[in-house]
């Protein structure tokens, strides 16, 4: 599930994942009754804060302050799994638990706690993503938490970071906030090795790995220590899943009921064999990749921790077990059903301020099916098409399924994904091999290994298995930029960039683009600067032995990947606004220096005064936050009271008076300067190349300069342009844009132009954004579309929504992803409008903003609506 | 293969991504003018074939400018929006000085070279598709030279065209049209000529002939026909129309389009009345009998285009 969609369509993300009636035309077979059960089961409860695993990692911590860090995280994984309650959730077929409850949240100080605690009596209060917590629960968490003062990762890495670099962060340039007070994530495992060699194998090859080292080399010590950890966190693996067979032979001997009776023996037969031996049947191999997506989300909260080609490395245990006649297709399913649901069990808090943006607690488990082997050849397969089956039949945000689309994919694996994408859950993601492989390529991955890639969290392309990639270092405001260009180098009050000339001393366009593009440079700067710090923390704080364990080349090395172990080492962070800026940088263009129609001071008096709106100079100057403490996700508290005050003086009297002659004086002007702005300069997603190259060329000045730098971990920065949800937080401390975005205002999302401004339809909208260089953008690019289902209605929908992604792909896009908006969607853009500018709908000849209708009409529209499904 | 690049025509907009109007992801000309003025007319708009200011009022930010700007004083807003036909020259000024875009000017003229140019964008996703060209209006074939030649340079690139007509034009346009169009799309309101010409302002004696005539060229023909409560959505008026297009060589199938308000607004923006106030859409069930009713006389019938 992308967490931009979950932001768009909250209520159909929500806790509540009802079946559809829709549903069972579009499946091909329905799920059995044990999902709905286990469906059930897991949203029956509110989710709780856990206090176990933090107790369990403090104890621990107590009883090893003499260690070195890499041991002492392993013994504390040990603490954890040797300890911690395992339990078997009713009519499961998989287990492994990370909490007591289902979709509970643990609780990980090391990364950072502080927040937890200021916000112990609102957690369960609050609007969504509400969590329970005991008073037992805040008492043990306020014990741990003394504990853990002045030594967690985000506290170093605030120690680290430069004057000027936090600085920059505080006025909302950019933020590094996830993994500043997180875990890392980020990353896929070498799930085929495990599956492979079992824990066992990985032991053995530390072990190898130690008996080989040359004793006298100056980093044999640390090789020893942390090769020694990889030992004590696979065999910890290995106990926690012995004790679920103990469990479940315990519960068999317990149960009255014959045919629970013989699945609980075969879970414990399971969990006897697997994760430590390699898997020989498919349901073995489902469990011991369990096991490993389980245990890496207890060692770290890093979330996005992704199967990627599952349908890859799970097929040959699948068609071993089919052609020998030891599973049906439909056992196979089921299976993977279950599975499917279990994604859902893993859950995180997070701060309130998060929740707005992050609704329906999402994990980003990317799944990815399709694409093409190592060898070039297309690796679609019966599990390619089942994985999206699984998705159809539990219809829940986890895992976030993907499809890898190139030449030579069939089109019935397209339609299949058309067909999920339909359902409306905003996926599967659709993911183009012509650009991604040759990007990757160009990072320096071997031919082999870029066809192999696979997708981490949102959009992010990496070799799994083999690369650290750090794929969410920050998000970075381009937008913000362009006003502290605008303002010679200022923001706040205060001289945060470089002087790059007085706004209305620029003669030429160029000269302008010169300062932005300066600018740009010094900020990308501090944002290497930061990530780096947080970067350091976590390599010094909080390796990850077990993680790293089935990373390459980790063991090979000697070395967790938070200090350099893997293969391929990136840092990703990503740039937002382009296309605010394109547009702006557009409408200075033509309406300043060509058409004359505005001149600069008469711009920047109006962006000052956001456009009449207010009186106070700048809107960022008015968020009374400290950014230097707050998740990118944090700002988005300020938004709600930032937006209201920027639209609260004009829009109302201006309808008020809008069937009157009168002339509005001062601020009437700069309104009307406004809708100029808006109006009369084209506008990024409509198929203009004018403003389409800008749009590119504001990327290429972005992507450029993060691409010259190196990270601590021996790899380099690469871009890319997404935004999660950042946009929003980001938009609301950016003041008033040249291209009529008022203060406040969300910035535009990934690649997809200004909601609402891309007014010629969906194929314009693609062929627009296909123009940005999407090769370059190598850490992953997103562009949402959204559909009325009417025009995806049928056979021929299915084909045209398949020939819309081929079309994209064919121009070099390199992601794409559809909202479908159902029927409760349209009657919530009924009630607020103003989250669903965007919305075109179509019938017949005839288009319109949904939101520009007469509600009689919309009332009409919604009707219509179940006549096209 | 030769057109006339420059033949000129009044266009009033391009729609791309339809995909209702033939097989495809498609582009839609749409050209202005029509010689029927059906009462529920989506497009009214479509309907004059001079241009034509819109007033979108809930755009209007009240600043008064385009009266200020009027040179023949057409404009007032006293007490509210007001435009006097008869005064309006049509010369934009307002149009040029509302950035709001709350006044539009409905129709612009445009070279077949320009329609191409706009049209040659999509022109991947028709590969895509299996989509194409869709000429519809008003009424194409009111503006014969220029549909004619648009319709070459569409062919000329290798696109499939199709035309949305009414088929009220003389037989000999029709002729100089259908060698370059590969579908037809030809709208049928009412076998009861009388009942037609009160709905429509036209007789169906033309349009019922130029069907015969579309029949013997071979070309594909989906018969579409707009359902109107009360106007033709009797079991027997469809089975009726479902008749004739059975007697058509080239019908494959027979489309019912409900009626839907969504035209409503435009008929507000261009200060016109609509006629059709106040009625309620059908539904589901209702469609889905007229649907069953076509069927059963054998022929293949589709709810919406
Ligand atoms: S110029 Fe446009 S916005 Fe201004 S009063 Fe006229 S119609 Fe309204
Ligand atoms: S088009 Fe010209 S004449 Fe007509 S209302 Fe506008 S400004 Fe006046």
């Amino acid at each position: 599930m992308n967490l931009t969609e979950l932001l768009k369509i909250p209520e159909e993300k929500g806790d509540n994942c009802k079946m559809p009636a829709e549903f069972s035309q579009l499946s091909n077979s329905l799920p059995t009754q044990r999902i709905q059960k286990l469906i059930d089961d897991l949203y029956s409860v509110t989710p709780e804060i856990e206090a176990e695993r933090a107790i369990l990692l403090t104890e621990s911590y107590k009883q090893t302050e003499s260690y070195p860090t890499i041991i002492r995280r392993a013994m504390a994984l040990d603490n954890i799994l040797s300890k911690m309650t395992i339990v078997i959730r009713d009519n499961e077929l998989i287990v492994g638990n990370l909490t007591t409850k289902p979709r509970a949240s643990q609780i990980f100080p090391e990364f950072s706690n502080k927040w937890i605690v200021d916000e112990f009596d609102t957690l369960a209060k609050r609007t969504g993503d509400v969590f329970l917590i005991s008073e037992d629960t805040k008492q043990s968490l306020r014990e741990v938490f003394k504990y853990w003062d002045g030594k967690t990762t985000n506290e170093l890495a605030t120690e680290l970071m430069f004057p000027e670099t936090k600085a920059a962060m505080e006025a909302g340039v950019f933020t590094v906030g996830n993994y500043y007070f997180n875990g890392v994530g980020h990353i896929s495992v070498d799930y085929a090795k495990v599956l492979a060699k079992g824990f066992n194998g990985i032991i053995a090859e530390a072990e190898e790995a130690i008996a080989k080292a040359d004793k006298s080399e100056p980093d044999y010590i640390k090789k020893h220590q942390f090769l020694t950890a990889v030992i004590i966190a696979a065999k910890a693996a290995i106990k926690y899943a012995k004790r679920f067979a103990e469990l479940a032979r315990k519960l068999a001997a317990q149960t009255s009921d014959a045919q629970r009776q013989t699945e609980l023996l075969q879970i414990a037969q399971n969990c006897e064999w697997v994760p430590a031996n390699p898997a020989r049947t498919f349901y073995e191999a489902l469990q011991s990749f369990w096991f490993v997506q389980a245990i890496i989300q207890i060692e770290s909260n890093g979330h996005s921790i992704s199967p990627m080609r599952f349908d890859q490395y799970m097929y040959p245990y699948y068609k071993k077990d089919i052609s020998e006649g030891r599973i049906t297709q439909e056992q196979a399913q089921e299976l993977l059903d279950c599975l499917w649901v279990k994604f859902n069990d893993v859950n995180k808090v997070r701060d309130e301020a998060s929740t707005k943006a992050f609704g329906g607690y999402p994990m980003f488990q990317n799944l990815i099916v399709g694409g093409q082997t190592v060898d070039g050849v297309d690796a679609t397969n019966e599990l390619s098409f089942m994985c999206l089956e699984a998705t159809a039949h539990t219809k829940l945000p986890q895992p976030s399924i993907s499809i890898r689309v190139w030449n030579k994919t069939p089109d019935e694996l397209m339609l299949k994904a058309a067909e999920v994408t339909r359902l409306g859950l905003g996926m599967p993601a659709y993911y183009n091999d012509e650009v991604i492989i040759p990007s990757l390529v160009h990072r320096g991955l071997s031919l082999a290994d870029a066809r192999d890639y696979g997708i981490i969290g949102c959009v992010e392309p990496q070799k799994g298995g083999k690369t650290e990639g750090w794929h969410d270092a920050a998000f970075f405001n381009t937008a913000k930029v362009l006003e502290i260009t605008i303002n010679n180098g200022m923001a706040n009050g205060k001289q945060l960039g470089p002087k790059t000339g007085e706004f209305t001393s620029f003669t030429s366009f160029e000269q302008f683009m010169d300062a932005y593009r300066e600018q740009m440079k010094y900020f990308v700067s501090l944002l290497v600067n930061a990530d780096n710090c947080v970067d350091i923390a976590h390599g010094e704080r909080a390796p990850l032995p077990f993680l790293s364990s089935m990373v390459d080349d980790c063991i090979a090395k000697g070395k967790s990947l938070q200090e350099g172990g893997a293969h391929y080492n990136f840092t990703g962070p990503q740039g937002v606004g382009i296309a605010n800026v394109a547009d702006s940088l557009m409408a200075i263009k033509k309406l300043v220096f060509e058409e004359k129609k505005v001149t600069l001071a008469e711009l920047k008096e109006a962006l000052d005064t956001n456009f009449g709106s207010c009186e106070a100079p700048k809107s960022g100057a008015k968020v009374n936050l400290n950014l230097n403490n707050l998740t990118q996700e944090a700002l988005v508290e300020a938004i709600t009271k930032l937006v209201l005050e920027a639209n609260k003086a004009s829009l109302e009297d201006l309808q008020k008076s809008a069937n009157i002659k009168v002339d509005l004086g001062s601020n009437g002007d700069k309104e009307y300067l406004r809708q100029m702005l808006e109006n009369r300069a084209p506008k990024f997603g409509n198929d203009i190349d004018e403003v389409d190259e800008l749009a590119r060329e504001v990327a290429l000045i972005y992507c450029r300069e993060v691409e010259k730098y190196t990270n601590p971990r021996g790899g380099r920065f690469q871009p890319g342009l997404y935004p999660v949800s950042a946009n929003v937080p980001m938009g609301a401390v950016t003041g008033a844009t040249p291209d009529g975005r008022k203060a406040g205002e969300p910035l535009a999302d990934g690649v997809s132009p200004v909601s609402g401004r891309d007014k010629k339809g969906p194929t314009a909208a693609v062929n627009s954004v296909a123009k940005i260089d999407h090769h370059i953008a190598s850490n992953g690019t997103l562009f949402n579309q959204k559909f009325h289902p009417s025009a995806l209605a049928g056979q021929t929908g299915l084909e045209n929504l398949s020939a819309l992604v081929r079309g994209y792909f064919d121009q070099k896009g390199m992601h794409v992803q559809f909202n479908v908006v159902s029927r409760e969607t349209l009657i919530d853009a009924q009630k607020n409008p103003d989250k669903y500018k965007n919305l075109v709908v179509r019938v017949a000849g005839y288009s319109a903003h949904f939101t520009s209708l007469d509600k009689s009409i919309q009332d009409d529209i919604i009707k219509r609506t179940e006549h096209s499904l | 293969m030769e057109y006339e690049k420059n033949a000129k025509g009044m266009v009033f907009d391009i729609q791309r991504f339809s995909v209702h109007d033939g097989p495809g992801i498609r582009s839609i000309v749409f050209l202005k003018g029509c010689p029927l003025s059906c009462h529920w007319c989506s497009n009214p708009e479509s309907q004059r074939p001079e241009k034509q200011i819109m007033f979108i009022s809930h755009n209007c930010i009240g600043c008064g400018r385009c009266t200020r700007a009027c040179p023949t004083g057409a404009l007032t807003f006293n007490p509210s929006f007001s435009l006097d036909h008869e005064k309006c020259q049509r010369c934009g000024r307002c149009v040029d000085v509302c950035f709001s875009n709350a006044l539009n000017m409905s129709g612009e003229i445009q070279t077949v070279e320009q329609v191409l140019q706009e049209l040659k964008k999509d022109n991947l996703h028709y590969r895509r598709s299996g989509g194409g060209i869709t000429l519809s209006g008003g009424e194409p074939l009111f503006q014969p030279n220029f549909a004619r030649e648009l319709l070459k340079g569409c062919k000329a690139k290798g696109w499939h065209t199709a035309i949305e007509t009414t088929g009220f034009a003389a037989a000999s346009v029709l002729e100089s049209i259908l060698p370059w169009v590969d579908l037809i799309l030809l709208d049928i309101k009412h076998m009861d000529g009388e009942k037609h010409r009160y709905y429509t302002g036209q007789p169906n004696q033309v349009i019922l002939n130029n069907a015969r005539i579309m029949g013997s060229y071979g070309t594909p023909i989906i018969i579409r026909v707009p359902v109107i409560p009360n106007v033709n959505d009797s079991i027997r008026e469809i089975q009726d129309i479902a008749e004739f297009a059975l007697s058509i060589k080239g019908v494959k199938e027979l489309h019912l389009l409900p009626y839907h308000r969504l035209g409503e607004n435009k008929y507000q923006y261009l200060g016109y009345n609509y006629k059709l106030k106040g009625i309620e859409p059908h539904n589901k069930e209702s469609i889905r009998n007229l649907q069953k009713a076509v069927m059963e006389k054998g022929l293949a019938c589709k709810i919406g285009g």
